[in-house]
């Protein structure tokens, strides 16, 4: 019997994307019942744009966890992009887009930093990214005090071709940051699930001493994963500068635990080797919409955490439990539930 | 290299000198930051830093990390807070938040040592569920009017030096020798050094865990206390990003995220560097807003710095092992021994 | 010449450890297939065996760091029950692991004197008691992870003596000491011997088996074959106990033939090529060729293999590949140049557990598979070809390998490193924990590769597949190589003898 449940987990895996998009239709219903603006087309696709970038940076950093790391500097990346477009275009005359494509060039160059070390000194991943976050969000505000603006205001006033695209709607519905998101989710998606390079994360992240037995070189691998993660993070910053016209060193401050819920929830595991985008982007869909819902009907930002936050508790010690022999001899044992011991005798 | 590796080993020493050198610096520039009330003014300032760095140690030693302490400092300070204000007597606010941190230290201890979930993400996970918690309770205000009999607490010392920080100070040194001298205070840093090896020789991993997060949420507790004292007032964000803080001053002051190694010593030392660095680079004359920077460089030097030279020794003690066997065999016929 | 028999020397009752029909398996492999064994007071028994016998499976269960699957153990009569090691301490068990597992940042003293429950002060006092007597150099002050291999097993030796234990377990506990150490070891177990504590002592030297033990067993293959006094057994019989039943004859299907030596050059060779674990080795490999490589564990052979891959320094010598040099090239330029290395450890290093077929196969030769995107169809028709030719037994190709036979999953790795075509192929340990019937089916491949004329390396501790397979055949021992074989002189006796260095050239024949 056991054989049999092996086997549907194997099927189990495309069945947690079908769970998820059932979790954001039951959503969709319970907040449309307790809000009808809710279900208005405008407003619930309008909801991305307020946890756009959560989705953008999941949807790379989940490469991350599946070599089998962590990132936790995404989140001060996405400030230090921002301040950065903001101060050369103000403050030293950039063109805007090359503020832009420099900001990107710095946030990825963030990511390698840390990634080599991970990958060349076998630092924790954890460690070093939070030395990282704090250092990317310290330089952040030194480069907002080269400005001339100080820096609880904010850098405005950017030009118009720069910051209409975000706030521009297809068919008068569709937000275009819904669609960048979806090139982006796209562009991940081929990168992880149809390249070579895709492929050799996931072995990596398997096992990474197999990989190498293979000829794969694992240290560029995992390397290259936190500049995915760094490059991200600086598009999720050029895109929230754009829509809040505004451009700030301590965007992205919170955004650590809802990028990692999102990588767990979507069925990335921490132990790497595992995960997909589809269910990164689902996940980050989820827990986005279930955000934007609550606070529609009327709970406040800071609420929002606990369901969140208990979400990721309870999948995660699901998951846990799934995997621990002992555990399930437990339940077996003071719960009678029907596992049959697989044969071992001969 | 030999002065590295030195550092390395004895890192609490080597964060001591940092810290003196760091100082020397900052008095050279501008000498009123070496006057005594200004010293005993950094030191009372890092009271709470050092209460939550001791605490995470004990997690770290095993091992494991804790991302909720800064959640359940918020909370219980709120809840105690709120209590002291409202005029319930002293010692039951403060035991209430104690007993928070039990309840939440259990859970954590419950999910990680027992269950076996990856214990970055199941504090990160509680973490938001506590600070949502404190959240509710305050309904978002700020918790503001407590007594100013309370907050002189947090003034009284000696010689400008409060007794909680000298409290946290011998309570530090009993820790030390706790988990230095005594059989099961060597639990801790065993289990973090090498699980597998604890296990066979029959040590109690999964209670040793279990204690190690009832601890830190306690200590994180404790520390809300002194928070309550010395600030005065309780925002929803208060206590925010402490844990982050406290990693940092554990790393700082010489003890491994992997476990086993380190002390409390040194985490103290890490916390004063810590709560330094903004107070430092202001009588320097910059403005306090480049500590993070510091704080991230100084982290990801010395993390590095370690990884290294541990790569090293792991490397060569396994070379060692290896040229071992096809040694042995010229060294036993040099005895006169059989090529057995 | 072997015999089932459990001669007790004494009756259950009075015997410190009794072992009753034991059985474990880790998933498909059965490793004890029922074991019954008794040890008394003041008992030394010798434990010999060959790789994968199971010696340490059954002490890590009398250990309690497994748990059988049936059978019971008892421990001065006392059943010995509970999951986890602090159990069997409790009921006087130790076991000295082959593998020593300090605490690397604590030090020597602190290390051997955790989890006891006794005085501190006293406890120190008997260490360094037990120190004086053993008149070991060992400083107590020092970090674990500072000792060599040897001092940290001198660690974990002096645990076990210091724990009053009822029954001490050694496993292997002089593979690293030297000749002063081992006779001062030897003085203490002595010691514990006139105190009545029983003694597994489990070893790969035979010659220390007649000088220190009392009692010997032999086990093999799950089951334990010989068992008595040591003064009624000659190393001898000792050593044909190791063997194989004559009765179990294996039709050899496929006689292949033995490559033209005469005109062929060696597609591989080294010379004088030594790394950590192994020093001087010279010997070169022939296109269509089988060579075998044998020896015990710690021999060196895997070392060698993977430093030959890439995987560690080349600490001198050289090896050439169709005459060009690769001393020293990394893992992925050494898979071009045309060799491949099927590793020994099946779980760590050879397969992508939580990864399906598919992947698994191509993992090694992704390099063919496209220039940036994955050509899917092409996998699908390498994973296919291989699945047919092997016949590997899969449900689709999509399929866990997690959940393929032991058997299955060693096809898989071997066909995804055959799929690189390399010139050299070096097998370590391809068939261990590995059914008869797939183990058939693996020999096949082997021969296949030989008539397609890839050069094999054969490294195994199955002295019946080195005979059954190879053409020529090298054993090594504790690094060197000490012997090498033409096919006529591959038999059990040479190659049993030569892997535990005893062999000596008057001994021919079977």
């Amino acid at each position: 019997m056991m054989r049999a449940v092996k086997a549907a987990g194997s099927k189990l895996k495309l069945k947690w994307e079908y769970l998820l998009v059932l979790l954001l239709i039951v959503e969709i219903i319970i907040f449309g019942n307790l809000n009808p603006n809710f279900l208005k087309p405008r407003v619930l696709f309008g909801s991305v744009n307020d946890f756009i970038s959560i989705c953008i940076i999941s949807v790379f950093s989940c490469f991350v966890f599946i070599t089998g790391g962590i990132d936790l500097q995404a989140g001060s990346i996405v400030g230090l992009t921002s301040i950065i477009i903001g101060v050369l275009w103000k403050d030293f005359g950039f063109n805007i887009w090359a503020a832009c494509l420099l900001a990107m060039l710095i946030g990825s160059l963030c990511g390698a930093l840390s990634g080599f070390f991970i990958a060349y000194t076998g630092v924790q991943p954890m460690v070093v990214t939070l030395g990282g976050s704090f250092l990317f969000s310290g330089l952040a505000i030194a480069v907002s005090n080269l400005s001339n603006t100080p820096a609880y205001l904010g850098i405005n006033g950017f030009p118009e071709a720069f910051t209409w695209f975000t706030k521009k709607r297809l068919f008068k519905v569709l937000p275009v940051q819904f669609i960048i998101f979806l090139i982006l989710a796209a562009i991940a998606y081929i990168i992880l699930h149809r390249t070579k390079y895709g492929r050799k994360v996931f072995l990596c992240g398997i096992n990474q001493r197999s990989a190498e037995y293979s000829g794969i070189n694992t240290k560029l691998i995992v390397m290259s994963t936190y500049i995915f993660s760094g490059m991200s993070a600086s598009i999720a910053g050029i895109v929230m500068t754009s829509y809040l016209g505004t451009s700030k060193a301590d965007f992205g401050s919170d955004l650590t635990m809802p990028i990692i819920t999102a990588i767990v929830l979507g069925g990335t595991s921490t132990l790497g080797g595992k995960g997909s985008v589809t269910g990164t982007a689902l996940a980050a869909l989820v827990i986005g919409v279930l955000r934007f819902g609550l606070s529609m009907s009327g709970l406040s930002n800071q609420y929002m955490d606990i369901p969140v936050g208990i979400m990721l508790v309870v999948v995660v010690a699901a998951s846990s439990i799934s995997k621990n022999m002992k555990i399930k001899a437990f339940i077996r044992k003071h719960l009678n539930l029907p596992f049959k011991q697989s044969a071992r005798q001969v | 290299m030999r002065f590295i590796k030195m550092m390395a080993k004895r890192r609490e020493i080597s964060s001591i000198i940092f810290l003196f050198v760091l100082y020397a610096i900052a008095g050279l520039v501008n000498s009123s930051f070496l006057k005594s009330e200004n010293i005993m003014l950094t030191l009372n300032g890092a009271t709470v830093y050092t209460i939550c760095a001791i605490g995470m140690a004990f997690v770290i030693f095993t091992g494991e990390i804790d991302a909720s302490i800064g959640g359940i400092l918020g909370l219980s300070a709120a809840v105690s807070a709120s209590m002291i204000r409202d005029g319930y007597p002293w010692t039951t606010a403060i035991l209430t938040a104690v007993c928070i941190g039990l309840i939440i230290g259990s859970v954590n201890g419950f999910g990680v040592a027992v269950l076996k979930i990856p214990s970055i993400i199941m504090t990160i996970g509680i973490n938001s569920i506590v600070r949502g918690l404190s959240y509710v309770y305050t309904g978002g205000a700020w918790v503001e009017n407590v007594p100013s009999e309370f907050k002189q607490i947090s003034q009284k010392g000696i010689a400008g030096l409060s007794w909680m920080y000298i409290a946290t100070i011998v309570v530090m040194i009993a820790i030390q020798i706790f988990l230095t001298k005594t059989r099961q205070g060597r639990y801790f840093h065993a289990v973090g050094d090498n699980a597998d090896g604890a296990v066979n020789i029959g040590l109690p991993v999964t209670a040793t865990k279990f204690v190690s997060y009832l601890i830190s949420a306690v200590c994180a507790s404790l520390a809300s206390v002194v928070f309550v004292s010395r600030i005065g007032f309780v925002t929803p964000t208060s206590g925010n990003g402490y844990e982050m803080i406290a990693i940092a001053a554990c790393v700082i002051g010489g003890i491994s995220l992997s476990g086993g190694v380190g002390n409390v010593i040194g985490a103290t030392f890490g916390a004063l560097i810590m709560s330094s660095i903004s107070r430092i680079l202001v009588f320097l004359g910059f403005s306090s807003n480049y500590d993070n920077t510091i704080t991230g460089i100084l982290l990801i030097t010395i993390v590095v710095a370690d990884a290294m030279v541990n790569k090293r020794k792991l490397e060569s003690a396994r070379r060692e092992r290896l040229k071992a066997r096809t040694s042995i065999v010229t060294e036993n016929l040099a005895k006169g021994g059989e090529m057995l | 010449m072997e015999t089932m028999s459990t001669v007790k020397s004494l009756d259950s009752n009075s015997a410190i450890l009794s072992v009753c029909g034991i059985y474990k398996s880790f998933g498909q492999n059965q490793v004890l297939k029922g074991i019954d064994l008794d040890v008394g007071p003041g008992e030394i028994l010798a434990l010999i065996g060959g790789n994968g016998a199971g010696k340490s499976t059954l002490m890590k269960i009398i250990m309690r760091i497994y748990q059988q699957d049936s059978g019971e153990i008892y421990i001065g009569g006392k059943k010995l029950t509970g999951s986890r090691p602090i159990e069997a301490l409790n009921q006087g068990v130790y076991l000295v692991p082959q593998e020593p597992m300090l605490f690397p940042n604590m030090t020597v003293e602190e290390n051997i004197l955790i989890g006891f429950n006794e005085n501190p002060k006293e406890l120190r006092k008997r260490l360094l008691n037990l120190l004086k007597q053993l008149s070991w150099e060992l400083d107590l002050n020092r970090l674990a992870i500072t000792l060599s291999i040897a001092e940290q097993q001198l660690v974990e030796i002096l645990r076990g003596l210091l724990r009053n234990a009822k029954l001490l377990i050694l496993d292997e506990p002089t593979s690293a000491l030297t000749f002063d150490e081992v006779e001062s070891l030897f003085t203490i177990i002595n010691d514990l011997k006139s105190k009545n504590i029983c003694i597994i002592y489990i070893t790969h030297r035979l010659s220390e088996v007649f000088e220190i033990a009392t009692h010997v067993a032999i086990m093999r293959d799950g089951i334990i074959t010989l068992r008595g006094q040591v003064k009624d057994f000659t190393r001898e019989m000792l050593v044909q106990g190791l063997l194989p039943p004559d009765t179990r004859k294996k039709e050899l299907e496929f006689k292949s033939a033995a490559p033209d030596y005469e005109n062929l050059k060696p597609v591989f060779s080294l010379k004088d090529y030594s790394g950590y674990g192994f020093s001087n080795i010279t010997f070169d490999v022939y296109p269509g060729e089988i060579l075998g490589l044998a020896g015990v564990v710690g021999a060196g052979r895997t070392e060698l293999a993977t430093t030959i891959f890439g995987r560690d320094r080349v600490l001198g010598g050289k090896a050439y590949l169709d005459g060009e040099d690769i001393t020293g090239l990394p893992t992925s330029e050494i898979i071009k140049k045309g060799i491949n290395y099927v590793p020994e450890d099946r779980l760590r290093h050879g397969i992508f557990r939580i990864g399906n077929v598919a992947a698994n196969m191509t993992s090694g030769c992704l390099s063919r598979l496209g220039k940036f995107l994955m050509d899917f169809k092409s996998e699908k028709r390498i994973t296919a070809q291989y699945i047919k030719d092997f016949y590997i037994k899969v449900t689709d190709q999509e399929q866990l390998i997690s959940s393929l036979s032991g058997g299955n999953q060693q096809k898989v790795v071997v066909a995804s490193k055959l799929a690189t075509k390399p010139k050299l192929i070096i097998l370590d340990e391809p068939t261990r924990g590995i059914d008869a019937a797939a183990r058939g089916e693996i020999y096949a491949i082997i021969n296949r590769l030989k008539e397609e004329g890839v050069a094999v390396l054969l490294i195994s501790s199955d002295m019946e597949e080195i005979i059954e397979l190879s053409d020529r055949a090298i054993t090594m021992f504790q690094g060197r190589i000490n012997h090498i074989f033409q096919k006529e002189d591959i038999n059990q006796n040479n190659l049993m003898s030569a892997a535990f260095d005893v062999y000596q050239d008057e001994k021919k024949g079977e």
